[in-house]
């Protein structure tokens, strides 16, 4: 049996995504028996984050400053923008690329059926930004699915409509793959969108 | 009651995560109507199951269980993707929204199944989008019990001819003009309504502006006062 104040937290460790009861009752001794020091760093860091840490005024990324690092930095370029749905796809991009250009976080996706709509995903902040910044291509890097390409779409209207050249990502067959497990969409996607050689 | 169901066709309208790696999904069945669903663990890295779970794309798919949501066990491809684009794309989303919206769940709804298939094939190829949806309204409010009466005069069970003025009363049916209350419409667009067919050139725009008032003045009350959200993007994106 365990005292209140260790169900407590060991409960409220659950609330992280991938941890169940067990590994929660694991993470609560680990942190109680062997690392109590990290445990008040743990805690000293969660208090100030979540305090602190809001949206990038330019980009909508999560940042405890006004504007975050890439949006802040002189070696971006600022005529390319590419656009996410999430905080997570930039760091992807970012490792994955060496993209040089700057970003726009949607945090989201349209998505009717779940009443999120263009303001919801800051589209009116992004037409003020392709207003103001001297954007010269929008690469759109929405998710591959009916709500991604629906927002890349309501996007790209947005953007063509101000005479800016607009680019989505490709769809293809995952590399080291095999085509006979690739699934019907993605494979009719990269054979449409097959190359010459 | 248990239900056990074998790879039937089905849509999916509308999915949402659940936990770390399943999905909850609303499906529309070729025999079993509306249903709510449980993908388990389909979103990991190692499955392609939630590239497969995607709406508009024809599928085959298997669950059981009792109760309220049943749990997926299989999802096969049934057949070629519609792959949407654009206003298509936000057509589609409307009629989603409109059979989650307007359906409950495990009511079986075949015909309708079969002219959603339809409405889909025909946004696919860009057809005549706007008459396409105003079709499936019409057999949407069919299958609910509230089908509109469109052959013939609710006064007198005459005909409707064609070059005549009407009014649409709801609840009552179509009534020459200037003898009620009612939505005006012209008899040409009854008939091209009621027979599913495409209206002559030269009337084309005035039927698809009647239709149009009609049947959202129709599915108005379905709906209740909620907002169709699918319908306020078409016009974000006509207005910006």
């Amino acid at each position: 049996m365990t005292t209140p104040l260790i169900s407590q937290l060991i409960e409220s460790l659950r609330c992280l995504p991938g941890v169940g009861p067990k590994s929660a009752q694991r993470m609560a001794y680990h942190l109680l028996e062997r690392d109590r020091p990290a445990a008040l760093r743990l805690a000293a860091t969660l208090q100030e984050a979540v305090e602190h840490v809001g949206h990038c005024s330019r980009c909508r990324t999560l940042s405890e400053h006004a504007l975050c690092p890439i949006c802040a930095s002189p070696r971006r370029d600022s005529g390319l923008l590419c656009i996410v749905e999430s905080p997570a796809d930039v760091a992807a991009l970012d490792q994955a690329t060496g993209f040089q250009g700057k970003y726009f976080v949607l945090m989201g996706h349209l998505s009717p059926l779940d009443g999120i709509g263009p303001e919801e995903i800051g589209l009116d902040r992004l037409a003020t930004l392709l207003d103001e910044e001297p954007v010269q291509e929008v690469i759109l890097a929405t998710n591959p699915t009916v709500e991604g390409e629906a927002t890349a779409h309501y996007i790209s209207e947005m953007v063509r409509q101000r005479g800016i050249r607009v680019t989505r990502l490709a769809h293809g067959i995952p590399l080291g793959g095999e085509l006979e497990y690739v699934d019907g969409g993605t494979l009719s996607h990269a054979f449409n969108g097959r190359r010459e050689v | 009651m248990s239900t056990k169901v074998n790879l039937e066709p089905s849509f999916v309208l509308h999915r949402t995560p659940w936990r770390d790696t399943s999905l909850l999904i609303e499906v529309f069945g070729a025999v079993s109507g509306r249903q709510g669903l449980v993908a388990k663990g389909v979103r990991g890295r190692r499955s392609s199951r939630a590239a497969l779970l995607q709406a508009f794309q024809p599928l085959l798919l298997s669950w059981r269980g009792r109760g309220e949501l049943h749990t997926l066990t299989d999802a096969e491809p049934g057949g070629k993707v519609f792959p949407l684009l654009g206003t298509a794309l936000i057509s589609g989303f409307y009629l989603n929204e409109l059979l989650v919206r307007l359906l409950q769940r495990h009511d079986p709804h075949p015909e309708l199944f079969h002219s959603y298939q339809l409405t889909l094939a025909r946004l696919q190829l860009g057809e005549q989008l706007e008459w396409s949806l105003r079709l499936f309204e019409c057999q949407l409010l069919e299958q609910l019990g509230y089908g509109l009466i469109l052959g013939h005069n609710a006064l007198d069970g005459e005909p409707i001819a064609p070059m005549e003025d009407y009014v649409y009363v709801p609840e009552r049916g179509p009534i020459p003009a200037g003898q009620a209350e009612g939505i005006p419409i012209h008899g040409r667009s009854l008939l091209a309504l009621s027979e599913g067919q495409w209206p002559l050139d030269e009337a084309a725009p005035e039927t698809l502006r009647e239709a149009k008032q009609l049947l959202r003045y129709s599915l108005a009350s379905q709906l209740g006062p909620k907002p169709l959200a699918s319908r306020g993007l078409f016009q974000s994106m006509g207005s910006k």
